[in-house]
């Protein structure tokens, strides 16, 4: 029994270690990680952070930047400091929320789908195929035309929409993995396929996944903010998206009002573009040979 | 007269921070019309020194050695340049993998054109054709396979078309690289007996590069023995294979179902490959030999003439006296 | 009398291939037909294309044949699936060419070991599993045990692996191994930690084995029979002395002749042509005819049956 807590423990450290050095080494990689984490903490920690409610209106509209309000005022005396902060949050989830939906039904349709091969494969193969012939933007906005712009609608929308990439990933993956002896081992040894699945086949093909996840959740920051921009944004929240939509008609003699919320949504795709990069250049096999 | 000599051949691969040191101190004459088998297991350094003697080696890799000649005429200290003209010329290799070194778009002959070209750009198609007919002939393939493309050869046919590839320009020195390893037990007997015969017909000197110390008691006259980097005997194949005077000659001929006496139980070597990043300053069999004694660890052994062969052992005297 | 432990009655395993807009038939396996004894180890022997990877993958039920029957244990196993049946995954076990490849490279070693022994129930309590594996990794002299059990596949090496996977199997204590080309991937210089493993195991357990390699010398090393197959046909059975020393097929004999086999005296090869076709809806007759050298008209149009020879010994040749 102690042998095998012993073993667990000491190995598995070791070879996250590994990983996180080998991604360490990527500087393209730290400096999205670093960005993101930022984020992050600005989202779980908005209430402390922002100097201001982000709702409360004042009589100082449209304040350049100053000390007193770092980033300015919108046109209802608003802090844009504090709305950029709280925004954060709508931004985030929607990239977390929409990529996490996207990558787990593609992991399960993927891996489904190449494990088991044959007929089935076919029809998923084209069920994939005419997903991703389907055009995600103007989708989402019929979609939003006829329910109305709530954030889950716009999440769903784009998570069911951009998991053909996801499927296409895996099932690639799972083709070469179950041509592999291990698998055959296990179905000797008696392993049902459910098994097998999601105990060697996904963990074995998950990566590529996950880096195109990273990539995809800056993907849907972004697609959630087009959406805003054009005004299709959801009412009652405010997104960085949102905050660009409202400063659009005093762009001309307020800039910072759209200019410094268009930062934050480049800042997100570009750091999770390079997270993405990182990761695949992490767990890419060719990048092993030199530890 | 020997055609090949190597003096102290160090091959190393660099690394992210230190060397692999593939083959060190490899030093070894080979006679004219010599068949050498140049055996080693995985690791051995055996492919290296094929490739760095080609200059082919990967690009982390390089070469160190006090002289290598061919045919009287230096070849270590002349340009890329001066190599190209005399590498198919003089010395010519032939590839484990015939099927990825061809490309599958293109016929046959126009590849084996190309070779030509490359080397000599005044041949035209027709002297070409003529000659590579020829040539198939020799090596038993009917003409047609010249206008054939590569996957519809079988790996037998294959490897003819490859060997006879580098017998184009009538080279001294031809090394065989694993040549008959991916083919079937009759393809490769069939194709051992063809190399055999055109050895003696083109006059060549072959090195032979192979795991399979059965392929080289078919075909080969000398045998040298490749550990870890180092060449630790060397000789006729006969009296190596059958009276092997280096420890892990011995333990690797004894692992040989063949030469295993009847009823016994067969014995490998136990125990893994030395460092090859930081070889050990004893003999470097030392971990795994079974007649190792303490003065085994002081120092490397030399490779000393002993009994008409080539031993590298601190102890051959004692226990083959 | 012994008792036979697999019989094969028949089996035929089809693979369809499209030539042409014609569907036409590998026949990988055609027609085989043999028995195993108990604690026996069967050889099969042949060369790339012959069908021996086909045969091993069809009684472990990897695939399944066209026809035949297969009898294991005295249970009719063909026509059924067995897919995740404890009890006879527990009796038949198999290993595999690559030991590379045999191990799921993100699962520590002794994951990978301990999953069968807790899929087939063979022992419930996880820490005596581990004290099980433990020690019979010290058995195999595969120490230090705790070392090697806690690492990751591609940290061992390819001898290490091939024997950490017969010990995977043998923990299930099976009745029958398939040995699939189990050495043809490692330096001569390990092979022999890894057959005499199988060795000790197969003794232990009592169980038979079907060992299947193209590398005579090996085979008659560790078979007490060989079934020589070509073209998905058995050509010759018998005792692996004799394969080795007086085959009689022609195709055995030319098998024997052509194998790099090391031995002082010179051996003269019993000269044949061509190469290994693939058995794509392969004309009447004997499958060797194309290429034996002592082929006569009979061979092209009747099929020789596999007839008994003396003892225990069977070759399917009009001449023999």
């Amino acid at each position: 029994m102690t042998a095998e807590n012993r073993i667990s423990l000491s190995r598995h450290e070791n070879k996250l270690t590994k990983s996180v050095k080998m991604y360490l080494r990527d500087i393209k990689g730290v400096i999205g990680l670093f960005i993101l984490l930022v984020f992050i903490v600005m989202a779980i920690f908005a209430p402390v952070i922002a100097p201001y409610s982000p709702d409360t209106m004042t009589d100082d509209v449209l304040q350049s930047p100053s000390l007193n309000h770092l980033f300015g005022t919108d046109h209802l005396g608003r802090d844009l400091f504090s709305r950029v902060i709280f925004g954060t949050r709508i931004s985030l989830s929607v990239g977390f929320v929409a990529a996490g939906l996207s990558a787990i039904i593609g992991v399960f349709i993927g891996s489904f789908s190449g494990y088991y091969g044959g007929a089935t494969d076919d029809i998923i193969s084209k069920v994939i195929d005419t997903f991703l012939m389907i055009p995600a933007f103007f989708l989402i906005l019929i979609i939003v035309s006829i329910f109305g712009s709530n954030i889950m609608y716009i999440m769903l929308v784009i998570g069911l929409t951009t998991w053909p990439r996801n499927a296409r990933l895996m099932r690639a993956q799972a083709l070469s993995i179950k041509e592999k002896t291990f698998i055959t081992v296990a179905r000797s040894t008696g392993e049902s396929n459910m098994r097998i699945l999601f105990g060697h086949v996904i963990p074995n093909g998950i990566f590529p996944v996950i880096a195109n996840s990273a990539l995809q959740m800056g993907g849907a920051i972004l697609t959630e903010a087009s959406l805003s921009f054009i005004g299709l944004g959801d009412p009652n929240l405010t997104s960085w998206g949102k905050l660009i939509y409202q400063g659009r008609p005093y762009m001309t003699y307020a800039p910072w009002t759209i200019v410094i919320p268009g930062i934050f949504v480049v800042l997100a795709v570009l750091a999770f573009s390079f997270i993405g990069d990182g990761l695949q250049f992490t767990f890419n096999p060719k990048n092993k040979g030199e530890k | 007269m020997p055609l090949l000599q190597m003096k102290n051949v160090d091959i190393n691969y660099r690394m992210k921070k230190n060397e692999v040191k593939a083959v060190r101190d490899f030093t070894l004459d080979i006679n004219e019309r010599d068949i050498v088998g140049i055996i080693g297991e995985s690791g051995s350094g055996k492919s290296t020194l094929a490739h760095g003697l080609m200059r082919i080696l990967p690009r982390n890799g390089y070469m160190k050695a006090s002289e290598i000649k061919l045919n009287n005429k230096d070849i270590l200290n002349i340009s890329d340049e001066e190599f190209r003209e005399l590498r198919w010329i003089e010395m010519s290799i032939v590839f484990q993998k015939a099927m990825s070194a061809l490309s599958p778009v293109h016929k046959i002959f126009d590849q084996m054109y190309d070779t030509i070209l490359a080397h000599k750009p005044q041949v035209s198609r027709n002297e070409a054709e003529e000659k590579l007919s020829k040539l198939l002939e020799i090596v038993n393939l009917p003409k047609k396979t010249l206008n054939m493309y590569p996957h519809e050869l079988s790996g037998g046919m294959m490897q003819r078309v490859m060997i006879s590839l580098g017998l184009i320009f009538n080279p001294k020195l031809v090394i065989l690289d694993e040549v008959t390893t991916a083919l079937d037990v009759i393809t490769q007997g069939q194709l051992l007996d063809e190399i055999k015969r055109l050895v003696n017909e083109f006059k060549l000197t072959v090195m032979m590069i192979t795991h399979d110390v059965g392929v080289v008691n078919e075909v080969c006259t000398k045998i040298a023995i490749l550990y870890a980097g180092e060449l630790l005997e060397y000789g006729n194949v006969k009296d190596i294979i059958f009276e092997p005077f280096n420890p892990y000659t011995q333990a690797l001929v004894e692992s040989h179902p063949d030469l295993n006496p009847e009823g016994s139980t067969l014995k490998g070597i136990p125990g893994i490959l030395p460092d090859l990043i930081n070889p050990p300053e004893s003999c470097i069999f030392y971990d795994r030999c079974k007649y190792r004694k303490d003065i085994c660890k002081n120092g490397k052994p030399e490779l000393q003439d002993y009994k008409g062969r080539k031993v590298k052992c601190f102890r051959v005297g004692e226990l083959h006296g | 009398m012994d008792k036979n432990i697999l019989e094969v009655k028949n089996l035929k395993k089809y693979f369809p291939v499209r030539k042409m807009g014609k569907k036409q038939y590998v026949k990988a396996v055609d027609d085989l037909n043999f028995s195993i004894r108990e604690g026996e180890i069967f050889g099969v022997l042949g060369e790339s294309g012959c069908g021996k990877s086909t045969l091993g993958r069809v009684i472990n039920r990897l695939d399944f044949e066209q026809s035949g029957d297969i009898t294991f244990l005295n249970n009719v196993i063909s026509g059924k699936s067995y897919k995740s049946d404890k009890n006879f995954r527990k009796k038949m076990q198999m290993i595999f060419q690559n030991p590379y490849d045999s191990f799921d490279p993100k699962m520590l070693i002794y994951k990978s070991i301990e999953l069968p022994m807790k899929i087939n129930d063979v022992n419930s309590d996880a820490g005596s599993r581990i004290n099980e594996i433990v020690e019979t990794m010290n058995k195999a002299k595969l120490t230090p045990a705790e070392s090697l059990l806690t690492r990751y596949p591609h940290e061992l090496s390819g001898g290490q692996l091939q024997r950490i996977s017969i010990i995977r199997s043998m923990l299930l204590k099976p009745k029958f191994i398939i040995a699939d080309e189990c050495v043809s991937m490692l330096d001569v210089s390990v092979r022999a930690g890894v057959l005499n493993l199988l060795l000790t195991f197969q003794e232990e357990l009592n169980s038979a084995m079907l060992f299947i390699t193209h590398d005579i010398s090996v085979a008659t090393y560790i078979c007490n029979r060989i079934m020589v197959l070509y073209a998905g046909k058995i050509m010759e059975i018998a005792e692996s002395k004799d394969i080795l020393d007086n085959p009689l097929h022609p195709y055995t004999r030319a098998l024997v002749s052509y194998s790099p086999i090391i031995s002082k005296e010179e051996k003269k090869r019993f000269r044949i042509t061509g190469e290994v076709v693939t058995p794509i809806d392969p004309p009447p007759g004997c499958r060797f005819a194309s290429r034996c050298p002592m082929a006569k008209d009979i061979c092209k149009k009747e099929e020789p049956i596999l007839k008994e020879i003396g003892k225990n010994r069977k070759a399917a040749c009009h001449f023999v």
